[in-house]
């Protein structure tokens, strides 16, 4: 187990320098950064100097081993385009996307399970059916879509809920919540469902496929035929059997929630770490881009590893074939 | 097992019990309070008024801090913290008399030494306006509230340069440790403001929110009724409006063209259109020997030949873009800037005539009977609506059988595609700075020359002598009919040689709640002095 | 999906069952009408959008032909340069279902290609590409975009022509569909593997190459199928969200997103159609294909009926 684990753990570090390695390609080439940070009338020369103090003259290699190394002492730059520090500027962005993605999670897993279940358990009702064509018009819609349909609904039409932003928060340390914050969560309900939406359709396709699996198994039939009651079979035999996949659907989740809340952050002015990427982009904000990627990157890592080793502990097999 | 839940739920409600609230709340418990709520797209990158020369930063700050001259609501020059200024008798320049009895928002006395400092800061290494100082030589305190500044040359435009140049306080800025703006790394002028004008910075979350209260001991009347007002980057357009129509926002600025029918059609908002002083146009590669993007044209540039770019002229029907695409809602232009402005050429007032038969012979006497195919370079989130107008004008050039082949980057990209001369006709829009006739020829019109800081958005190469000649008299003159004479012979010659296809004048529109009654300027600030919510 | 688990089967169940569930023959309908329309544009279409000679910009904003302003030239009305919508939709949904297919294709390609590799021969080939599919699980797909989007830009000049644009975007989806590939096809072969008759093969000398190809390959692919089919929807949804962020494909010729980034501009200003028209045929296709999918993957793993 501990060769394991090792083992692992080095895959992980060269996964995240190839992650790092990555993000300073890609922002290298997203343009210049120089044209977005001075005025239209700062003549070519003084724009070079700046180029050149930046460090966006040096050569390829240079820049990049300059970029590890600092990245390593945990200096992670200034902002080209506030001069913030970044790492101050993730962490102000965090909370916002942590709950976001947290409650997203939240209501994709609690519909998405029992709706697993429903449908895996009475496939041909007329429930089932209707639950099973909206989540194909839930898996076949855009994010931004629905996101602004959300919107125009309960923001203009019905005056239910804000249009944009986190609205009211507390904040604990640099932790700002919403959940905690009297009235925070009305703010937090549309890009939450909008996020949530997508995630929502694969939980539930996922626990009914592996629900089916296992209701096919002989226990759960022999329980059956026993005369043990249905609810009990289905609740205390079949669903935590069908919930082993689970963990990795959360793991997966994240890449998703990751992924799109970039999308749903940009129309709900939701000023997370995808607002703060998009933004980034715009104005070729090396820095941030290059450590949002790596930061990213270093917790994929980490659930990866977890999941994995999660799995190792549960199915000794896997450790015995990835050992070999 | 649950009470460990409890436990922990209990201590949960106890921290958040402790944390300091912030957001809406404490603001609205106060029903006198009138608090004002603004969105644009672009969130102020800093709040020092020396590192970024941009219309948002500059804009912003303009309600903070303040300069020796400001602008009134029709753009004109009036006094700030100069009380008044006149030519030096002895050499070339300008004395200001400074105000007396101002202090900075952190209470610091205003001085003629704390001008010397922002005139040294501004022209520092690592400032972003050194521009505005070119002609300047040297600044002389005379006493407290008397100032000299030295220009190489007699200028007389040098009061209307200076209204966004602002007084930062010389101590403030050497106890924070701030003496010259920040480019690689933050400084306490980031993010933290001292200025003397009409608000006061009281927080600022960047890309979030900026709130700003008023400065109760400002020199001047007070002509708004707030007492906070805070701001909010929206990038989304479509979230903005949203905002708006919700109530949450009481103005968005820019409202979509496509949407003011829906603002108004809304009861209780109104949209304020007005011009702003950005004219668009579209550039050609005049330098270039041949055609980078052409699929039929090889070893020549017939945009070299003033009748081909007479052509794409009189091909374009400027009223149907305006019309359709701008939604009625700019005015067509024939020069680089805007009719009014200072310096505008009145004689040269005419656009040439929409007339695809003109220029489909304009096309087959310079040779190209069949027209040819080219690229046309756009950016796609720059200006108002800059996408669909390029398609609209590859659309119109495809009929005289001009084949443009359409390519769009994103501002990022664009500056950089335009130095590469990635184009063989391109789109700008440009907005004197200086609101004069002078800038774009300064810029747009005069042979690139980077010594001589002269050009320098002059992509295409144009270059004509006599023009390069009559500049430097332009910026010297003091006669106002004889610097008029030479800014017609020159405007003549950018029509006559269609060095640019001048379209048509950006409009600006912001959408507000009815309560909200303010002054739009044609530079687009957003002055808060000027806000009043019933 | 367990690969392997399903018997051959004659092609008169696949009927038997197509016809019995309703839900199938609608997603074939649709599939056909949006798919067969797409690419059937040229000879259906009545102009052709991606030339801009063929358009007025006095036409733009025609509402549709049942409102009363419409006019029987524009069938689902104009856009905001007075292209016929209707020609638009069928010639950009046929874009985006090419970019769809070839990135889907490829990602198949190349991942069940990698899977097969990965699982028969392990080793630090397996554990090199496991982590390289890690390093593309952690880069969303929108990232992965901007990466090829902006690598290129640099390197190739011609980079702004829309055939370039079209296989950039195909790149950046198929990079980001791979993994999905190559982990199934290498979980089945390592179940495979193992099998008596695999073992037999390898014992008997057979090259490692024909038992790949001739004895594995086959029992993956239906659950290859499937992914196939749900990665199809996928590609086109991604492909819409691209050009929606601004880095798909030029609006002068527009594929299915970039007719729905446009038409969001005008999302407020009571032209609708230039929004839901183009935005209802992408979900319209993009249901019928997962509709589809779900239905082969019942046929492929009866247990789930």
């Amino acid at each position: 187990m501990g060769f394991y684990v090792l083992r692992r753990l080095s895959q992980s570090v060269f996964v995240m320098l190839a992650v790092a390695f990555l993000a300073f390609a890609l922002f290298r080439f997203a343009g210049d950064p120089v044209m977005q940070m001075t005025g239209v009338e700062t003549p070519p020369e003084q724009q070079q100097a700046i180029r050149e103090q930046l460090g966006l003259t040096d050569p390829f290699v240079a820049q990049f081993t300059r970029f590890v190394g600092e990245l390593l002492r945990g200096d992670f730059g200034f902002s080209f385009r506030t001069r913030q520090p970044v790492a101050e500027m993730i962490r102000d962005a965090l909370p916002a996307t942590g709950e976001l993605g947290l409650v997203a999670m939240a209501i994709s897993l609690l519909v998405g399970i029992p709706a697993g279940m429903l449908t895996a358990l009475r496939p041909k009702g007329f429930a089932s059916q209707s639950v099973l064509l909206m989540t194909l018009v839930g898996v076949s819609l855009p994010t931004f879509v629905t996101g602004i349909v959300l919107i125009f609904l309960f923001g203009v039409v019905l005056g239910w809920l804000p249009t944009f932003g986190r609205g009211q928060t507390v904040s604990i340390g640099w932790w700002t919540s919403n959940l905690l914050a009297r009235g925070g969560w009305r703010s937090l309900i549309l890009p939450a469902l909008s996020l949530a939406l997508y995630q929502l359709t694969l939980t539930m396709r996922l626990v009914r496929a592996q629900m089916m699996e296992v209701l096919r198994t002989d226990h759960i039939r022999f329980a059956l035929a026993r005369g043990v009651p249905r609810w009990r079979v289905y609740v205390r035999h079949a669903l935590p059997n069908s919930l082993i996949p689970v963990m990795t659907v959360i793991g997966l989740q994240f890449g998703g929630i990751i992924a799109f809340s970039i999308v749903t952050e940009s129309v709900f002015q939701w000023p997370g770490l995808g607002l703060l990427l998009l933004r980034s982009i715009r104005f070729v904000d090396v820095p941030v881009m290059s450590v949002y990627l790596v930061f990213i990157g270093l917790l994929f890592v980490i659930i990866n590893l977890a999941v994995d080793l999660l799995y190792a502990v549960v199915d000794p097999r896997v450790r015995i074939r990835s050992g070999e | 097992m649950i009470r460990k839940i409890m436990t922990i739920l209990v201590l949960i409600a106890l921290i958040a019990g402790t944390a300091t609230a912030t957001g809406t709340s404490e603001s609205d418990s106060q029903s006198t309070d009138v608090v004002f709520r603004w969105a644009t797209t672009t969130d102020p990158q800093t709040m020092d008024p020396h590192a970024v020369n941009a219309a948002p930063v500059l804009s912003f700050l303009n309600n903070i801090y303040e300069g020796l001259v400001r602008r009134n609501e029709q753009m004109d020059i009036e006094p700030s913290l100069a009380t008044s200024w006149e030519p030096l008798s002895d050499g070339d320049g300008w004395r200001f008399f400074l105000r007396e009895g101002v202090t900075f928002h952190n209470g610091d006395a205003f001085t003629a030494d704390d001008v010397l400092f922002s005139y040294e800061r501004g022209t520092s290494e690592t400032s972003d306006v050194t521009s505005w100082f070119a002609p300047v030589t040297d600044v002389v305190v005379v006493d407290d509230f008397t100032v000299d500044i030295l220009t190489s040359a007699p200028n007389p435009l040098f009061p209307d340069s200076i209204a966004n140049w602002m007084i930062m306080s010389r101590s403030w800025a050497e106890e924070n440790a701030s003496t010259a703006p920040a480019t690689d790394q933050e400084n306490f002028a980031t993010r933290n403001a001292n200025g003397t004008g009409p608000f006061v910075l009281s927080s600022r979350s960047p890309g979030v929110e900026t709130r700003l209260v008023p400065n109760t001991a400002w020199w001047d009347d007070l002509e708004h009724n707030l007492s906070e007002a805070i701001y909010t980057p929206i990038e989304n357009q479509s979230t903005a409006l949203s905002a708006l129509l919700s109530g949450e926002i009481d103005l968005v600025n820019p409202v979509p063209l496509q949407d003011v029918d829906r603002v108004e059609a809304a009861p209780g908002f109104t949209v304020l259109g007005g011009l702003e002083t950005r004219v668009i146009m579209l550039g050609f590669g005049h330098e270039k020997e041949q055609l980078d993007y052409s699929t039929d044209v090889t070893g020549v540039n017939p945009f070299q030949d003033v009748r081909v770019r007479q052509a794409v002229y009189q091909a374009i029907n400027v009223d149907d873009i305006i019309n359709v695409v701008m939604r009625g809602q700019a005015e067509p232009a024939s020069q680089l800037l805007p009719a009014g402005l200072s310096g505008y050429s009145i004689v040269n007032d005419d656009r040439l005539p929409y007339d695809p038969v003109a220029s489909r012979r304009l096309l087959t006497e310079a040779g190209y009977p069949n027209g040819f195919s080219f690229g046309l370079m756009c950016p796609n989130d720059r200006y108002l609506n800059d996408e669909a107008v390029c398609r609209a004008v590859t659309s119109m050039l495809a009929d005289v059988g001009l084949q443009a082949e359409l390519t769009t980057h994103p501002v990022r990209n664009y500056w950089g595609e335009l130095r590469e001369d990635a184009y063989d006709m391109y789109l700008l829009g440009w907005s004197p700075g200086t609101f004069d006739a002078e800038h774009p020829i300064r810029f747009l019109v005069s042979t690139p020359n980077e010594e001589a800081r002269l050009g320098s958005w002059n992509y295409g190469g144009y270059s004509n002598a006599r023009v390069d000649e009559l500049l430097p008299e332009i910026q010297s003159e003091l006669d106002p009919a004889t610097r008029q004479a030479q800014i017609d012979e020159i405007a003549a010659i950018i029509q006559d040689d269609v060095v640019y296809v001048p379209m048509y004048t950006q409009p600006l529109i912001w959408a507000m709640a009815d309560s909200v009654d303010l002054v739009q300027r044609p530079d687009n600030f957003f002055m808060l002095r000027w806000v009043n919510v019933n | 999906m367990k690969p392997g688990s399903r018997a051959k089967r004659n092609d008169g169940e696949f009927a038997y069952l197509f016809l019995r569930s309703p839900a199938a023959i609608v997603a074939s309908v649709l599939v056909v009408l949006t798919v067969g329309g797409a690419l059937l544009a040229p000879w259906i279409a009545r102009s052709d959008p991606f030339d801009p000679g063929t358009y007025d910009l006095t036409d733009a904003f025609t509402p549709p032909v049942w409102s009363p302003e419409g006019e029987s030239r524009f069938v689902l009305g104009t856009d905001d340069q007075g292209r016929d919508l209707l020609a638009s939709i069928l010639y950009g949904a046929r874009l985006s279902l090419r970019i769809a297919l070839s990135a889907m294709g490829l990602a198949a390609v190349v991942g069940v290609s990698i899977g097969l590799i990965a699982g028969y021969y392990g080793g630090w080939f397996d554990a090199v590409v496991m982590r390289i599919a890690d390093v593309q699980l952690s880069l969303p797909a929108i990232l992965t975009a901007l990466l090829v989007d902006g690598i290129s830009l640099t390197i190739i000049s011609e980079s702004a022509s829309t055939e370039f644009r079209a296989t950039v975007i195909t790149v950046a989806i198929a990079l980001s569909l791979w993994v999905n590939f190559a982990r199934t096809t290498r979980a089945a072969v390592f179940v495979e593997r193992n099998k008596e008759y695999v073992q037999a093969s390898v014992m008997m000398g057979e090259r490692p190459r024909r038992i790949l190809g001739i004895q594995i390959l086959p029992n993956v692919l239906a659950p290859l199928l499937v992914i196939m089919t749900v990665d199809l929807g996928r590609a086109i949804l991604l492909e819409a969200t691209l050009s929606f962020l601004g880095v798909g494909l030029p609006p002068n010729q527009p594929s299915l997103g970039t007719l729905i980034r446009i038409g969001m501009n005008y999302v407020f200003s009571g032209e609708w159609w230039i929004l839901w028209i183009p935005a209802t045929f992408l979900v319209t296709m993009v249901i019928s294909v997962n509709l589809f999918g779900d239905f082969l993957r019942d046929y492929f793993n009866p247990r789930l009926r």
